[in-house]
C-alpha cells in the first residue's frame, strides 16, 4: 500500500516539475546571443561614458524582448547619465532623458519590486522632477503589497501549486493511513498548507495585477508639459509638470490622455508626452 | 676662392686651418631650358688661379659654338671686420646654339689648380621648339609700345599643389608672374580672398627661374606664396588675383634720328589677372572614432605622467606631446578623464610646430595641471588621440597607457578643504558625489521576460492534475486498503461476538461441571478477544503485550489488572485440583471486564 502511494506521488512530482520546466523553457537562441552581445556592448559603452551608445544597446535588448528588471535599470542609468552629460550636470535635462530614466526605473521596479538599487536611483531621479508626494496607502494595503512584492508572480504561483500538492498528499495520508497519530499530524498540516495555498494564490494574483498594471505612466517629453483642463489645446492650462512625473492614466482619447497626478488633480495631456510604465 | 695671405702672423694657425678647407671650386652654368633658335651662354667658373693652359672644354656635340671660349678674370679684395680677404675668379664663356629640340647634356670640363685637376658636373639642357607667338618685340618695328607686348608675353598664374584634398590637409598656393618681357615693377597687387581656407604666408626667395608654359619659355618670379588649409568641405573657388605691373618697352624710333635710328624706352602698364582655381575638399570618411576631433596628418603621441605617489593637495601634471606632420593649429587637446576628486586646471598648450612649404610639422605639448584633493588610489584611463591620415585614408588612434596614481593622505584631506577660496565648484561636485545614482548591473545577463504563469491554461492544468491525482489516489488506494483490511476489520468488529460465543460455551461447561473445559474455553475467549480486537496473532500475545495494548487505548488500570487477573486465575485453576475459585465468579468477572473494554475501545 505504501509503495503504491509513493509511486503515485513521485509520478505526480515528475509531471509537475516537467510542467514548470516547460514554462521557463528557453526560446530562440539567436535573439539570446544578440541580447547578450548588446548587454556586453551596453556595459562597455556605459563604463566608457558613451551613454548614447549604452542607451542604444539596452534599448535593443528591450526590443528583443529580453528586458529583465536589470536591463531596465541599466537603461535608466544610461539615460540619467546621458542627460547629465548633455546638460553638463545642470538640473534641466534637455531631451527627456530624465523622463526616460524615471520611466525605466519604474519599469524595473514593476518587474522586480524588491530591487533596492532601482528604488534608490529612482528617488534621486525624482528629486530632479517637480513631482508631488503621493498620498500614502493604508497600512494593510502597504503590508499586503510589500508581501506580494517580495516574490515574483510566478514564484507565488509555484508556491501555491506546491502547497496544493502538499495539501492533497497530506489529505490522502489523513484519509488513508491507519496510524492515528500520523493522521492527526497530517490533518493539521493539510489545513496549514491549504491556507498557504490560498494565501500564495492571492499574492500571486496581486503581483500579477501589479505587473500587468498599465494605468501608470511617466511624462517623458523634454520641458514642462502643459496639462489642460479639457482635451483641447485652447483650454486652460492647469499645471505644468516636468519630465519624470508619474501619473495615473484615467482614459485615452486619440491625441489626448486624461491623467491624475499624485495629489489627485486631473487634467489632459498630449498622448505623445506620456509613456505607460 | 679665398686665399689667406700671410700678413697677420698671429693668425697663422687659424689661417692654416682655413686654407686646408678653402678648396678651389670649378663650376659650369647654363640655362636648364632654352628654345630652339636662341643662342645661350655656358660659363665655366673657377675661383682660383688655374694652371696655365690646363682648361679643357667639353665637346659640344649637339650645339653649334657661336663664340668662345672668351676668358675673363675677376679679382676683388674685401675687408670684413678688419680681416682682409680676396677673391679671384676666372670665367670661360661659350655662346652655343642648339641644333635640335630635345634633352641634351654638356659634358665635363676640367681644369688644374696647383696641379690638382678639378672637374665640373655635366649639365642637362632641355631645348624646346617654341610655339610661334606671332608677336613679340623682336624683329618688326612697332611704333606703338602697347601693341609691342603680346597677350601671352606676360601672365599671372595662381599655382596650387593640390586640387583634391581632405579637410584639414594643406596645400601650397603660389602667385607666379610669367614674363617674356622686362618687368619694371609691381604697381599694385590684389591678393584673392581665401574664403573657406585658413591661410598663412610663406617666405619666398626672390630668385627667378625659367619655365616652359604653353610651349613657350618664360622667366618666372614668385610674387607670393601661401599655405592653405581648407576649413569646409565641398568645392571652394579661389577667385582671381589682380596685379598691375609696369613693363619696359624699347621701341626703335627713327623719327628722332633719321640716319642712325634711335631707341625710345617706354613704360607700359599692364593689368594681369590670374585664372580662378577650384579646389575640391573631401569630407572625412565615415566611422571616425569618438576621440577624433579633426586632426589630419600623421602623428605620434608621447606622455609624461606624474609621480606614481603624490601627496594629497599637492599639484602635479600630465604632459602629452604630439609630434609629426599635420594641422597642428587645429588640434584640440585630447581629453583626459581625471577622477572626480581631482581639481583640474586649464590645459596649457605649447605649439612647437613650424610651417614649411608642405605643411606644419613639429610637435605640440599639452600640459594638464591638477591637484588631487582626496586620498586613495585612482586610475587615470588611457588618453586617446585619433588622427586622419589622408595618404592611407584611415583613422589612426594613438593612446597612452592607463595610469594608476596613489594619492597619500597628508592629514589635510577633505576636512580642511575650505568651501571658500575657489573650491566652491569642488564642493558642488562633492555634494553630488555622495548623492549619485548607483552603478549598473554588469553580471546579470538579460533574460526573456517569463510570462505570468498564474491563471494560464497551464496553471489550471496543474491544479486540475493535482486535484485529480487526489481523487484517483483516494479512490484507488481506499478501495485497495479496504479490500486488504476487510478480514481484519471484520475480525475486529466481531471480536466481542466471538468472545460472547466462547463465553456461552464456557457457561455450558460450567453447568456440566467440566472445570477443565470451562477454563480452557475461558482462556480462549479472553486471548482470542484481544487478538481479534487488536489484530495481533494469539501466538504473539503475552500478558505484558495485553497490558501495553490496553493502556494505549486508554483502558483504565483497574480494568486492565482485572483482565490480567482473570487470565491468571483461569490458568491457575485449569490444572489445579483444588477448587477454591468459583467458576461462576470467573465467568461473571470475565463478562464484566470484556464489556468494560468494549465500551472504552470502540470498534
Amino acid at each position: 500500500m505504501r509503495t503504491t502511494l509513493y509511486k503515485a506521488i513521485s509520478v505526480a512530482l515528475v509531471a509537475f516539475v516537467a510542467i514548470m520546466a516547460s514554462v521557463t523553457a528557453a526560446h530562440g537562441a539567436d535573439s539570446k546571443t544578440t541580447a547578450r552581445a548588446c548587454w556586453d556592448a551596453g556595459i562597455e559603452a556605459y563604463s566608457n561614458k558613451d551613454y548614447a551608445a549604452a542607451v542604444e544597446a539596452f534599448e535593443n535588448i528591450v526590443a528583443l524582448d529580453y528586458a529583465s528588471a536589470e536591463v531596465y535599470y541599466n537603461l535608466a542609468n544610461a539615460y540619467f547619465r546621458l542627460g547629465q552629460q548633455r546638460t553638463n550636470g545642470a538640473r534641466n535635462y534637455s531631451n527627456g532623458e530624465l523622463g526616460q530614466a524615471v520611466l525605466n526605473y519604474e519599469r524595473a521596479l514593476k518587474l522586480d519590486p524588491t530591487m533596492e538599487n532601482a528604488r534608490y536611483n529612482l528617488d534621486i531621479a525624482k528629486e530632479l522632477t517637480n513631482d508631488t508626494e503621493a498620498v500614502p496607502e493604508g497600512f494593510i494595503t502597504r503590508v499586503w503589497r510589500t508581501l506580494a512584492g517580495g516574490l515574483t508572480t510566478n514564484a507565488w504561483a509555484t508556491i501555491s501549486l506546491v502547497m496544493l500538492f502538499m495539501t492533497v498528499v497530506l489529505a490522502l495520508v489523513y484519509l488513508l493511513h491507519s496510524s492515528l497519530a500520523l493522521r492527526k499530524v497530517a490533518f493539521s498540516l493539510a489545513v496549514v498548507s491549504l491556507l498557504v495555498f490560498i494565501l500564495s494564490t492571492a499574492l500571486s494574483l496581486t503581483q500579477l495585477s501589479a505587473v500587468t498594471d498599465d494605468s501608470r505612466a511617466v511624462i517623458v517629453v523634454n520641458d514642462t508639459t502643459p496639462v489642460h483642463a479639457s482635451p483641447d489645446s485652447g483650454s486652460k492650462i492647469i499645471r505644468q509638470p516636468s519630465q519624470g512625473v508619474t501619473v495615473v492614466v484615467e482614459r485615452v482619447e486619440d491625441d489626448w490622455t486624461e491623467v491624475r497626478f499624485a495629489d489627485g488633480e486631473e487634467g489632459w495631456v498630449r498622448t505623445s508626452s506620456v509613456e505607460v510604465i | 676662392m679665398i686665399r689667406i695671405r700671410h700678413f697677420l702672423l698671429v693668425l697663422v694657425a687659424l689661417l692654416v686651418s682655413w686654407t686646408s678647407w678653402a678648396q678651389a671650386t670649378f663650376t659650369a652654368d647654363a640655362p636648364a631650358l632654352t628654345a630652339l633658335g636662341q643662342p645661350f651662354r655656358v660659363e665655366f667658373v673657377v675661383d682660383a688661379e688655374p694652371d696655365r693652359d690646363s682648361f679643357k672644354a667639353p665637346t659640344f656635340n649637339d650645339f653649334d659654338v657661336l663664340a668662345g671660349p672668351s676668358v675673363s678674370t675677376g679679382h676683388s679684395v674685401q675687408f670684413i671686420n678688419g680681416k682682409q680677404s680676396s677673391s679671384y675668379t676666372q670665367t670661360y664663356t661659350y655662346v652655343l646654339m642648339p641644333r635640335a629640340a630635345g634633352n641634351f647634356s654638356i659634358g665635363v670640363a676640367s681644369i688644374a689648380v696647383e696641379g690638382k685637376t678639378l672637374k665640373t658636373e655635366p649639365l642637362l639642357i632641355e631645348v624646346i621648339a617654341e610655339r610661334d607667338s606671332g608677336s613679340g618685340n623682336k624683329g618688326s618695328v612697332k611704333t606703338n609700345p602697347e601693341s609691342s607686348i603680346g597677350k601671352d608675353d606676360v601672365l599671372l598664374r595662381l599655382k596650387v599643389t593640390a586640387n583634391d584634398l581632405y579637410k584639414g590637409e594643406s596645400l601650397r598656393a603660389s602667385l607666379v608672374l610669367y614674363s617674356r618681357v622686362s618687368v619694371d615693377g609691381v604697381e599694385s597687387l590684389t591678393v584673392p580672398p581665401f574664403d573657406g581656407f585658413w591661410s598663412q604666408n610663406l617666405t619666398i626667395d626672390n630668385t627667378s627661374s625659367r619655365e616652359e608654359y604653353n610651349g613657350r619659355i618664360y622667366e618666372t618670379y614668385k610674387i607670393n606664396e601661401w599655405l592653405l588649409s581648407p576649413q569646409e568641405s565641398g568645392e571652394i573657388v579661389i577667385p582671381e588675383a589682380v596685379m598691375t605691373i609696369g613693363i619696359q618697352v624699347v621701341v626703335q624710333d627713327n623719327r628722332y634720328d633719321p640716319i642712325f635710328g634711335g631707341q625710345q624706352i617706354y613704360r607700359v602698364k599692364r593689368e594681369l589677372k590670374s585664372q580662378p582655381v577650384t579646389i575640391n575638399v573631401k569630407e572625412f570618411p565615415k566611422g571616425a572614432p569618438a576621440s577624433f576631433n579633426g586632426a589630419v596628418g600623421s602623428f605620434s603621441l608621447s606622455s609624461t605622467m606624474p609621480a606614481v605617489e603624490i601627496d594629497a593637495n599637492s599639484a602635479d601634471q600630465i604632459e602629452l606631446t604630439l609630434s609629426g606632420k599635420g594641422n597642428f593649429k587645429f588640434i584640440t587637446a585630447p581629453r583626459v578623464a581625471f577622477p572626480e576628486s581631482f581639481e583640474v586646471y586649464d590645459t596649457k598648450c605649447v605649439d612647437n610646430s613650424k610651417l614649411t612649404a608642405t605643411g606644419a610639422s613639429g610637435s605640440i605639448t599639452y600640459t594638464y595641471p591638477f591637484v588631487a584633493r582626496s586620498a586613495g588610489v585612482f586610475t587615470i584611463p588611457s588618453v586617446e588621440f585619433t588622427y586622419f591620415d589622408p595618404s592611407t585614408e584611415t583613422y589612426t588612434t594613438l593612446s597612452t597607457e592607463a595610469f594608476t596614481i596613489e594619492v597619500k593622505d597628508d592629514g589635510s584631506v577633505m576636512s580642511e578643504v575650505s568651501p571658500s577660496a575657489g573650491y566652491s565648484n569642488y564642493g558642488g561636485t562633492m555634494r553630488q558625489l555622495d548623492h549619485d545614482i548607483r552603478y549598473i548591473y554588469t553580471d546579470k545577463l538579460p533574460r526573456r521576460a517569463v510570462p505570468a504563469f498564474i491563471l494560464t491554461p497551464l496553471y489550471w492544468l496543474a491544479v486540475v492534475l493535482i486535484v485529480s491525482l487526489f481523487i484517483v489516489a483516494f479512490v484507488v488506494l481506499r478501495k485497495r486498503i479496504r479490500e486488504r483490511n476487510n478480514t481484519v476489520a471484520r475480525r475486529m468488529r466481531h471480536a466481542d461476538k466471538v468472545a460472547v460465543q466462547r463465553l456461552r460455551m464456557a457457561e455450558r461447561y460450567m453447568k456440566a461441571e467440566d472445570r477443565r473445559a470451562f477454563y480452557e474455553e475461558m482462556l480462549r475467549a479472553m486471548w482470542g478477544y484481544i487478538g481479534d480486537k487488536f489484530n495481533i496473532p494469539v501466538s504473539g500475545l503475552t500478558k505484558e503485550k495485553i497490558r501495553e495494548e490496553l493502556y494505549r487505548r486508554s483502558v483504565d488500570d483497574a480494568t486492565v489488572e482485572q483482565f490480567c487477573e482473570i487470565i491468571s486465575r483461569s490458568e491457575e485453576a485449569q490444572y489445579a485440583p483444588v477448587t477454591n475459585i468459583e467458576m461462576n465468579d470467573v465467568y461473571v468477572d470475565a463478562v464484566e471486564v470484556i464489556s468494560k473494554i468494549e465500551s472504552v475501545v470502540k470498534r
